[in-house]
């Protein structure tokens, strides 16, 4: 484990279809910074932060990594390997799966484990997805998270992983993410997890700027 | 109904007896395919394969190529060249009728222009299980086989992949190239159950124990081992009632399959699970 991963983003634009979502967004991000975006519902967060992952394909601008930038499947899988991301809409799926087998798939299964009993929900391993609460599948995804720090990964890119949760839960998570020997990037509209970044960033109508 | 000799007797048949080899080795593949099937969200891709293996039967007849080669050959490069689509939620589902009509269409060209009737091309796809041929044996081995080993070597990246495409491909499986794979599995499985059984088989074969199961078992691994339980057990049974009764084993084998997935969606969700 280092201490987390230099993100570079410049100049980078994204779309949907032809309306521009992302629009031209720079932004540095030391190694180990904990930074809050937030802002309006639309205004383009959940699409920077898959675009960095490439779920969504940047249009213009470059993303680096950890000094890395992606353009083969390679370049790609490396980049998810070093990026650990907890997404707005955790899918309870079409297909069931259990929630140790998500576990699992953050590549360290013992420390995620170990995470999702910290986080009150080791329980609940040998349970599909599909019967879990919202609150208990973010704390699964939480816990995943906390898999794929263990097995390597320099940034964490969450996007409202406190939303569902209840206040203890809301607390456990922002001393979790805050406490970690990586680069965070979240999204939140939590105000104990804000107070709990180096830097608040705030977007709207997929322009970004820093508020403090 | 058939007395006990009599039914030992017809066991003895050699027709019998490889139509009962046929279903137990069908049972062993085709389950985990339906199961696949499920996952993918692609049930009507019989209907598409059936009309892509009519468009390689016309293509094999025009060129003078085996056409039972070449209508496996053609639904494996169906299946793969679906492959993009499967990046949007619901592109593999949707694909399923545009890729019929177009090979419907295709293949009623060919045929026309090779002059040989659409009906006498069907029949090459029609198969029956009691007519089952030692090469049909042979593709079921081989399916038998490698459909069980790919679950048993990619089973972790399956069960991502399945349930979200994208966790999987954070998780680091190569989705591309797994869905790849199992579209062409499942397009060529799909086309050698119907030569095996015809079009109303595949059905009794594939989807049914995969319905059953997928009420009955809340992890991949288990819903494969379910469905190929029951799997073969219907079809052993199926293929015996069929026998004592002297009754078309086709359509017994659907009644019994059909008959195990409805009691399996009537069973109170709390007595399995
Ligand atoms: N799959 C999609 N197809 C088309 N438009 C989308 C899609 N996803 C998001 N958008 C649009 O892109 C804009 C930004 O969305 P998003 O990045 O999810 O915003 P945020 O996370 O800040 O709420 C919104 O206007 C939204 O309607
Ligand atoms: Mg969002």
């Amino acid at each position: 484990m280092g201490d987390g991963s230099r993100v570079r983003l410049s100049a980078v634009g994204c779309r949907h279809g032809r309306r521009t979502v992302v629009d031209d967004v720079h932004l540095d991000i030391e190694p180990g910074q904990r930074v809050a975006l937030t802002g309006t519902n639309g205004s383009g967060k959940t699409t920077l932060l898959r675009a960095v992952i490439g779920l969504h394909q940047a249009a213009t601008g470059v993303i680096e990594v950890g000094g890395h930038r992606a353009a083969t499947a390679a370049d790609w899988a490396r980049r998810r390997k070093d990026t650990a991301w907890i997404p707005q809409r955790q899918a309870a799926g079409r297909f069931p799966l259990l929630a140790e087998e998500l576990l699992e798939s953050s590549g360290a299964p013992v420390e995620a484990n170990d995470a999702a009993t910290q986080l009150g929900v080791g329980k609940l391993r040998a349970r599909p997805l599909d019967t879990l609460s919202g609150g208990q599948l973010q704390r699964m995804y939480l816990a995943r998270a906390m898999g794929c720090i263990a097995a390597g990964a320099g940034l964490l890119l969450a996007d409202e992983p406190t939303a569902a949760l209840d206040f203890d839960g809301q607390a456990d998570a922002a001393r979790l993410l805050t406490s970690l020997p990586v680069t965070v990037l979240v999204v939140t509209h939590d105000r104990v997890v804000v107070d709990a970044c180096e830097r608040v960033l705030e977007m709207a109508a997929g322009r970004l700027r820093e508020v403090t | 109904m058939t007395s006990w000799t009599e039914f030992w007797q017809l066991l003895e048949l050699p027709a019998v007896q490889w139509a009962g080899l046929a279903l137990v080795l069908g049972a062993v593949g085709l389950p985990i395919v339906g199961v696949i099937i499920i996952g993918l969200d692609i049930m009507p891709v019989r209907f598409a394969m059936m009309h892509v293996a009519l468009l390689g039967i016309a293509i094999g007849l025009l060129v003078g190529i085996d056409p039972l080669l070449c209508a496996i050959v053609a639904c494996g490069l169906s299946g793969a060249a679906l492959t993009p689509l499967a990046r949007t939620p619901s592109g593999l589902s949707g694909a399923m009728g545009l890729l019929m009509s177009l090979a419907i269409a295709a293949a009623l060209l060919v045929l026309s222009i090779s002059g040989v009737n659409a009906a006498g091309a069907f029949e090459l796809l029609w198969g029956s299980i009691l007519a089952t041929r030692p090469g049909d044996v042979l593709l079921l081995g081989v399916l038998a086989v490698v459909i069980p080993g790919l679950f048993f070597l990619r089973r972790k990246q399956m069960a991502l992949l399945l349930h979200d495409r994208e966790l999987a491909a954070c998780s680091g499986v190569r989705v591309e190239r797994l869905t790849l794979i199992l579209l062409v599995l499942v397009a060529v499985a799909v086309a050698g159950a119907i030569r095996l059984t015809g079009a109303l088989l595949v059905d009794a074969l594939t989807l049914l124990p995969a319905l059953a199961a997928r009420r009955l078992a809340h992890s991949l691994r288990a819903m494969v081992g379910w469905a190929v339980g029951i799997g073969v057990t219907v079809n052993l049974a199926g293929f015996a009632l069929a026998l004592m009764f002297d009754l078309p084993p086709g359509p017994v084998l659907v009644l019994v399959a059909g008959v195990v997935a409805i009691a399996a969606h009537v069973v109170p969700r709390h007595a399995v699970a």
